[in-house]
């Protein structure tokens, strides 16, 4: 006992203090069209795609969400290949490339659910968002949209309600330290009018009542490429930050957007960020494009603050210690749901085996002509006793 | 978690081409190439991979040349022994013959997973394999997630263990993904996707050699059907253009042949090519793992007939197939060199060309009928051999929606040139299918004659689903898997049965389906009526028709009135006394 308070009383030193620089870095890229004719939209998300990772966020802290295969589309005359520009320079898909949700995968169902990470059981990893309230977490949507929805492979939609509301549920459960949400559609701006959990940036392609349009298009593939806000961000991006060690701030980012290029009016909003707007125009770049971790150190001036999580360690070491006693002999809160669980698994369990599932059966030809006889005579007599009946009857 | 861990580091070595030279069967690593030249300018590329790990070795996760990722879902899902695909394109049987590997490396067009799971009951067994297909969908980055129970069938003939099991409490459960499969590139995924067929298979399996302890071998090997002239094309202008008039190859021995008119035979001519055409780069060399001889060493094997010739380059031994055997040549890499050859330009009408295998039987699947309602299904097997008959199991695997009548299942011989009477249908083992619970299942046993064409039909509905049910793309159409034919009766050289798999196309099932577009017309034609109606109505009601002068007096108006009449008695008051002031 003394060796394991000990043993806590060492650990208590390596407690972090609260966090105010984010540990890890996430990265959720969904592009919401189907059909050949989209192609800029995911060509849109893999650019991204490719600069998160060029930028240093692994796969594994990447979500990409592709609803249809262009790169293996029979109409793409570039067998495995998308491109997002007409000189073909750079293929985003062929290699070294993890799709996590495709086809039919990318519904608003399984969107929400991947924010908020409600799953049921066995859904493997790499299709969760595995944040915690350090992690800063870049959203790029891009798709068909309109006046506060946004249009899901051309079945359903996904309002800025939904959004707002999924990204509050993701503040309480504290997976996100900070969020930039950036989204290409028509009418872009009105998705995130709605928001209202802190610690938000977001930035869209176009005002409301204003269509966002395509940059250009390859006369090869046969279809527009790219997106222009989206060019216009990349450009910023492939020129400006072209490394890890880039100072450049999101400030400049949005700085750099030329209404002129563009043909619509990006906008930003900065009062859900904590600081506003100087605060956010602060922020780098890389510190949601790239993969920059903070450590942070606990600050050890104050003794008062060790005395306290020193005691919080004893109760935490008393608590385990009275469980562990408790768990010999069977009293554990635990246990008591864990044995009514067992009951009611075992009622699930006959339940099931009374509507146990029948096997194929083998059919014989025999079998087929018996029963024809079988049904035809009783027919007969039911038709005989029926014929009776109305004789019977005066 | 990254996805296509899976496949073995020393996969990764082979996106070089480093042809590892193989091994005597103490060592746990195998791997070969085989190439093909197939009639009509294409070539068949098959690489095999194989991997041994000892039993204890593998049950207490101490893995080397298993994949830690596969081997962890497999454990955790209680599988003993896994068989997963992914295939696309057709086989096409009269021109290429018989399918690699006898088609058992071969599987569904889309995904097919079968595997034996261990457990006590049947629940329990099903909640394993979603779990299996749950791991192996973030493995593998294919929405293998969407094989559940709706598309999960427990086959009893067609599929056999083929590993050695000493626990005998396994469950076979058998499923489907038709359509796109969605696995992202291995070797060099813009030449496989640009083949004209091919298919990965992964298969985990037990062995137990006698006397010696168990091991787990993990084979996986990919199989595709390149056009040359298509995989020459380069990559940043692969779009065909037309060729200039001199390269334009024609037949001469036309009447019409002149220089303004040419009949092409570029097809029947087979381009030349060398490694670094098809693939992109030639093998670099051998791997350090290497072995220095055996008949194993040699991993790059090309079947070409001796009469052949082929220029290699400086980096390989070659060795030809002794006489008796079917010709072909090997090549035995040096380590650290590159290593590529040159295979002149063939045509069919000057080369010989290598004797392909002819396939034991062919199986062509349609579906017949028309309209929304109800359609049928047909199968059609030729058997081209004039004295043997050919036993087979047709296994079908139907989604709910395709509901077929089995009172409507029919066979008969379209035409033959055998004498007797023959009964086909010899056994029927069928699962009816529960309403977005499970599908149909059904075996049908079956004996085609000699020499004959024979037809396998059935009748089925058509149901409608409900709104949600469709997918986005509805009017697309449904993807009904393909049925799988196993050969059956057949045994290989030593005597042992043999599995021959071969597998139908998948089919494009017209649903009746509805117009998505008509929630929202009829809300907006319903709410204009009604508020045209109501707007009618009461203004009807409430407008009454009266002469000028005898309109009410309105009170609103009385009281705007008024206080205008003060407002300007007020201003002339203020006035007036101004007026009166000044004056």
């Amino acid at each position: 006992m003394h060796l394991k308070s000990a043993i806590f009383w060492a650990v208590a030193l390596l407690l972090p203090a609260i966090q105010c620089v984010h540990t890890s870095n996430w990265a959720v890229l969904v592009s919401t069209s189907r059909f050949w004719f989209n192609y800029r939209h995911l060509s849109n998300t893999l650019s991204l795609y490719r600069t998160v990772k060029r930028l240093g966020i692994p796969d594994s802290q990447i979500l990409l969400l592709l609803p249809d295969d262009m790169a293996c589309n029979p109409r793409n005359a570039f067998p495995g290949t998308v491109y997002s520009n007409a000189d073909r320079h750079m293929d985003l898909y062929g290699e070294n490339v993890e799709v996590d949700y495709r086809g039919y995968e990318v519904t608003v169902e399984n969107f929400i659910r991947l924010l908020t990470d409600r799953w049921e059981e066995g859904v493997p990893s790499s299709k969760r968002l595995m944040t915690d309230e350090g992690s800063n977490i870049l959203i790029y949507m891009t798709g068909h949209g309109g006046n506060e929805f946004l249009k899901f492979q051309d079945s359903e939609e996904i309002s800025s309600w939904d959004l707002a509301d999924a990204f509050s549920q993701m503040r309480e459960k504290k997976r996100y330290n900070e969020m930039l949400f950036m989204i290409d559609t028509c009418q872009a701006n009105t998705l995130y009018r709605q928001f209202y959990a802190d610690g938000m940036i977001a930035t869209g392609s176009s005002e409301e009542d204003e269509s966002s349009y395509s940059h250009h298009a390859d006369n090869d593939v046969g279809v527009a490429v790219i997106d222009r806000w989206t060019y216009y961000v990349l450009q910023f991006l492939e020129n400006e930050v072209t490394s890890l060690q880039s100072e450049k701030t999101l400030g400049d980012l949005f700085d750099s957007y030329d209404v002129e290029k563009i043909h619509s009016r990006p906008g930003v909003r900065w009062d859900l960020f904590p600081g506003g707007e100087e605060a956010g125009r602060n922020r780098r770049v890389v510190d949601f494009f790239g993969n920059v971790q903070g450590v942070e150190v606990q600050d050890q001036n104050s003794k008062d603050s060790l005395r306290e999580d020193l005691e919080s360690l004893m109760r935490l070491v008393k608590d385990y210690e009275d469980f562990a006693a408790a768990q010999e002999k069977n009293k554990t809160m635990m246990h008591d749901a864990m044995s009514q669980r067992g009951i009611v698994q075992k009622l699930q369990v006959q339940q099931q085996n009374q509507q146990k599932a029948v096997g194929s059966m083998r059919l014989k030809k025999e079998n087929l002509s018996v029963r024809q006889i079988t049904g035809v005579a009783l027919l007969a007599g039911l038709g005989g006793l029926w014929y009776l009946g109305s004789k019977v009857v005066i | 978690m990254k996805c296509l861990v899976s496949l073995p580091e020393a996969l990764w070595v082979l996106l070089t081409f480093v042809s590892c030279l193989s091994i005597v069967a103490a060592t746990d690593y195998f791997e070969r190439l085989d190439l093909t030249p197939l009639p009509l300018g294409s070539l068949l590329a098959s690489f095999e991979f194989r991997s041994n790990e000892s039993l204890e070795a593998y049950a207490s996760q101490d893995f080397r040349y298993f994949p830690r990722s596969l081997g962890q879902v497999l454990q955790h899902a209680g599988t003993k022994e896994l068989h997963l695909r992914f295939t696309t394109g057709r086989w096409d049987t009269e021109t290429w013959g018989a399918r690699p590997w006898d088609g058992t490396k071969e599987g569904a067009t889309g995904v097919e997973l079968w595997a034996w799971i261990e457990s006590d009951t049947e629940q329990e067994a099903m909640r394993k394999w979603l779990t299996l297909n749950q791991g192996l969908s973030g493995l593998f980055c294919a929405s293998m997630n969407f094989i559940d129970e709706t598309r999960t069938t427990k086959p009893s003939l067609s599929f056999q263990r083929t590993g050695d099991h000493r626990n005998a409490s396994l469950h076979l459960l058998h499923g489907v993904l038709p359509g796109k499969a969605g696995v992202a590139s291995l070797l060099d995924g813009h030449k496989v996707f640009d083949a004209s067929w091919q298919s990965m298979s992964v298969d985990v399996r037990p062995r137990c050699v006698s006397g010696q302890n168990c091991l787990v071998e993990i084979d996986q090997t990919i199989d595709m059907v390149l056009n040359i002239a298509r995989a020459k094309r380069p990559r940043e202008d692969p779009i065909p253009r037309p060729v200039q008039p001199y390269e334009l190859i024609c037949d001469e021995t036309k009447p019409y042949h002149s220089q303004d008119t040419c009949y092409p035979i570029d097809a029947l001519e087979t381009p030349a090519w060398s490694l670094k055409d098809v693939f992109g780069r030639p093998a670099a060399g051998a791997c350090p793992l290497a072995e220095e001889g055996g008949p194993e060493a040699k991993s790059l094997c090309l079947n070409i007939p001796h009469s052949q010739g082929v220029w290699i380059g400086a980096g390989g031994f070659e060795v030809r197939s002794p006489p008796g055997e079917a010709e072909k040549r090997c090549y035995q890499m040096i380590a650290g060199e590159p290593f590529d050859f040159d295979m002149p330009k063939t045509s069919v009408r000057t080369h010989k060309q290598i004797e392909l295998e002819e396939e034991l039987i062919t199986a062509e699947r349609t579906m017949t009928g028309h309209g929304a309602a109800k359609g049928g299904m047909r199968t059609v097997f030729t058997n081209p051999s004039a004295t043997e008959p050919v036993n087979l199991v047709l296994f079908e695997s139907l989604p709910w929606f395709l509901r077929p009548f089995m009172h409507t299942l029919k066979a008969q011989i379209v035409e033959s040139e055998f004498p007797f009477e023959w009964e086909i249908i010899k056994d029927l083992y069928y699962r009816p299918a529960v309403d977005r619970r499970r599908g149909t299942q059904i075996e049908v046993v079956l004996s085609i004659p000699p020499a004959s064409v024979v037809m396998v039909t059935y009748d089925f509905d058509k149901a409608i689903l409900r709104y949600t049910e469709y997918p986005p793309d509805a009017n697309r159409g449904f993807i009904v898997a393909p049925a799988v034919v196993r050969i059956l009766d057949k045994a290989d050289a030593s005597g042992n049965a043999k599995a021959i798999y071969l597998r139908t196309t998948s089919l494009l099932l017209a649903l009746p389906t509805p117009d998505f577009s008509m929630p929202y017309n009829v809300i907006i034609l319903t709410s204009t009526v009604m508020a045209l109606a109501f707007g009618s109505i009461f203004n009807i009601l409430i407008r009454r028709f009266v002469a000028f002068d005898e309109v009410p007096e309105n009170k609103i108006g009385k009281l705007v009135k008024s206080a205008r009449l003060r407002v300007a008695t007020l201003k002339e008051k203020i006035t007036g006394t101004k007026a009166d002031k000044t004056e």
